[in-house]
């Protein structure tokens, strides 16, 4: 089972939270603050109703005036369907004025306030003291003073809390109806580029390493330096990955015919008794056909190593040696067809040329080139081997006087396979492949092979080995 | 039977021109080029082309194409160090009748060889059948009624080649190009010693199957 996370799940999740805990944050700071209000506007009006209750206390016209209440004067109550409760006393405590059914409450000592239950309602009531009488002459101080309470139920409060409590929940939930699907949506959209991204990235293989992201993920700012790198990184791979297919088909290749040769060799051997002399003669050919094998194998082999040395893919610790001292191996090595062809090779150099490299890679490259050199120089003519130093390179001439490689031939004779005419393939027993593959061993070192060829003159083919790697 | 064989590893060619020659009793020439290949293809009468597809000078594929275009009627084994599809498929299009793989067998090479050759002249089977005279390709051996007739090498040649066209008249010269390689002139007067081998160890005296007619040629068949 793979893993079951989701960006886009959990984004979304993350924003239905937030969103839910946002709702309930807007829901309880306009609860709160409306319901605060509206006690306030609630205790204001309990304090004008009591003020008025106050109001109504007067002097009778008696001779020895008394307070009394003008009952018929009593505003209505606050709240039309439930009665409001009141009552007036003097300072001695006389009760002066008190509705009907007054409960006999225990007042709160330290607020105005008291809420109470009266006949299955909330009440509050509101107790003002020291409330001077105002029937009197202006100017005089009052003489009585009285305690007024006034009790309301507190209904209109608690039914418009509990109205806007479901408005705003209300409203909520249908903005949330809205919001969260919109969320989802952008979220999705937003996403969109990352899962393009992601698909296409499952399409790679071995045979497919397009990195085809689309427009959108490659204008998005977060993913375009993860697109570029991926596409560099597939670039490389596929670069390796073709490298190494192409060297196994090429080496598949190039073995079928050397193997032909000795397979049918050993076949013609086996095909009817033969004499002892004619075996050891097949035998001998066998071993040839193997030699030949084996050098191309060996040469191979070079140009693998060489090759993914140069791609970086593996690692080698070059000493420095001597460029000289590489050409003289392979001097040494052609000496007998040298001989045998009755060509003199002469090697020239002015001190010691330094450069990082494998001995044997470079010996092949020189091995591959005199010995095309000493095939082609006529007879009884010399093979030139020039060594000097070219800034940062070091350079090595091989000069023939063969009959020349013609101009529009020149640029093809590094390619696999290429045969001048059919003596130089029979003769050197390369298959055509000992140019490519000194090519190649050269290009891995970061150098060069140029010919120089005039038909009728020679050939010159100067290699630049640089110095350091 | 001649065989023009054009490989340029000369190692290559001359093993196969060995089996051929050991093993079938061809006569074979080899061509190490496509230039000489293509002139040696055009100047003489081949019943089998080996051919290299990659060559020197021409390579084989337009060899193969100019030889066709000129009208020869030879069968064409192609022998390739490329097994693609697409070069297959132009080979056999241009013209190529069989093809070989490298590295091949020897043994199938003489096969598809002789199979080539067989088909080449009309026959299918790898026994040719003159009357009670049974000749089997393979082994290169002649029975009649199950018991093995002792013959030369060269007469097994002039049998071969007469029975792959049974009823047709041959001519010496014929005879002679299509059992010598390009030496042949130097042969000019021994079918006759053949013929007559032929004649004394098949016939009976009242059945005929080689029948000469006079400046013209031989022909085998009963009656």
């Amino acid at each position: 089972m793979m893993a079951t996370n989701s960006i886009a799940r959990r984004l979304i999740v993350a924003v239905i939270v937030s969103q839910l805990l946002l709702a309930a944050g807007v829901f309880v700071v306009a609860v709160y603050f409306t319901h605060r209000q509206l006690v306030a506007a609630f205790n204001s009006a309990l304090q004008g109703r009591a003020m008025s209750i106050a109001a109504l206390v007067h002097y009778s016209e008696d001779e020895k005036p008394t307070l009394e209440f003008q009952q018929d004067l009593v505003p209505p109550p606050l709240e039309a369907a439930h009665q409001d409760l009141y009552k007036a006393t003097d300072q001695t405590g006389r009760i002066i004025a008190q509705s009907a059914g007054w409960p006999t409450v225990l007042m709160s000592a330290n607020s105005p306030y008291t809420d109470f239950d009266w006949h299955g309602e909330h009440y509050r009531a509101l107790r003002l003291t020291h409330v001077p009488v105002l029937d009197r002459e202006a100017a005089t101080p009052a003489s009585d003073f009285l305690t007024v309470e006034y009790a309301s139920p507190i209904l209109p409060v608690t039914r418009a809390v509990a109205r806007l409590r479901l408005y705003i929940a209300g409203g909520c939930a249908l903005l949330l109806c809205v919001t969260v699907p919109l969320a989802i949506w952008g979220l999705r959209r937003g996403l969109r580029p990352l899962e393009d991204l992601a698909a296409n990235a499952a399409l790679i293989s071995t045979s497919n390493w397009e990195l085809n992201p689309g427009s959108e993920a490659m204008s998005t700012e977060e993913l375009a330096p993860l697109t570029k790198a991926m596409s560099s990184m597939l670039d490389g791979l596929r670069r390796a990955f073709t490298q190494q297919r192409e060297f196994l088909a090429n080496a598949a290749h190039e073995l079928k015919t050397p193997v032909a040769i000795l397979k049918s060799t050993l076949q013609s051997l086996l095909q009817r008794p033969r004499s002892s002399e004619e075996y050891r003669a097949g035998l001998e050919q066998a071993l040839d056909d193997m030699a030949r094998l084996e050098k191309l194998l060996h040469s191979m082999l070079r140009l693998a190593r060489a090759e993914q040395w140069a791609a970086g893919s593996l690692q080698r610790d070059l000493a420095e040696i001597d460029l000289r001292s590489t050409c003289d191996t392979a001097v040494d090595f052609l000496s007998p067809l040298a001989r045998e062809r009755g060509v003199h090779i002469q090697v020239s150099s002015n001190g010691p040329i330094p450069v990082r490299a494998d001995p044997e890679d470079l010996e092949l490259v020189w091995t591959n080139l005199l010995e095309n050199a000493v095939r082609f120089t006529p007879h009884h003519t010399s093979v030139l081997v020039r060594l000097h130093s070219d800034g940062d390179c070091g350079v090595v001439e091989i000069a023939d006087a063969g009959p020349g490689i013609p101009a529009d031939e020149l640029p093809r004779i590094f390619e696999r396979f290429h045969r001048g005419d059919t003596s130089r393939a029979r003769d050197t027993g390369g298959y055509g492949l000992g140019l490519a593959i000194s090519k190649a061993v050269v290009e891995a070192y970061g150098g060069s092979i140029t010919p120089k060829s005039e038909p009728g003159v020679g050939t010159r083919m100067i290699v630049c080995i640089p110095k350091q790697s | 039977m001649r065989v023009l064989i054009v490989e340029d590893e000369r190692r290559l060619a001359e093993n196969i021109a060995r089996s051929l020659r050991e093993s079938a009793g061809y006569a074979v020439d080899c061509c190490f080029d496509g230039e000489d290949g293509l002139h040696m293809a055009e100047t003489n009468p081949y019943d089998l082309l080996v051919l290299d597809l990659m060559l020197p000078k021409i390579d084989g594929l337009t060899l193969l194409t100019r030889v066709r275009s000129r009208g020869a009627q030879y069968p064409v084994l192609v022998l390739t160090a490329r097994d693609e599809k697409q070069s297959v498929v132009a080979l056999l299009n241009a013209g190529a009748d069989d093809y070989l793989c490298k590295p091949f067998d020897l043994g199938e090479l003489m096969a598809r060889s002789k199979a080539l050759i067989r088909r080449g002249k009309g026959q299918s089977a790898a026994v040719l059948k003159i009357a009670d005279i049974e000749i089997s390709t393979a082994d290169l051996t002649v029975r009649r009624q199950g018991k093995p007739i002792p013959l030369t090498a060269m007469e097994y040649r002039v049998l071969e080649y007469l029975a792959h066209r049974p009823g047709a008249v041959v001519s010496k010269t014929e005879l002679l190009e299509h059992l010598y390689d390009f030496n042949w002139e130097r042969f000019s007067n021994v079918i006759e010693v053949y013929i007559s081998g032929l004649r004394r160890k098949l016939e009976h005296d009242d059945t005929k199957l080689i029948h000469t007619l006079r400046g013209q040629g031989y022909m085998l068949g009963v009656g």
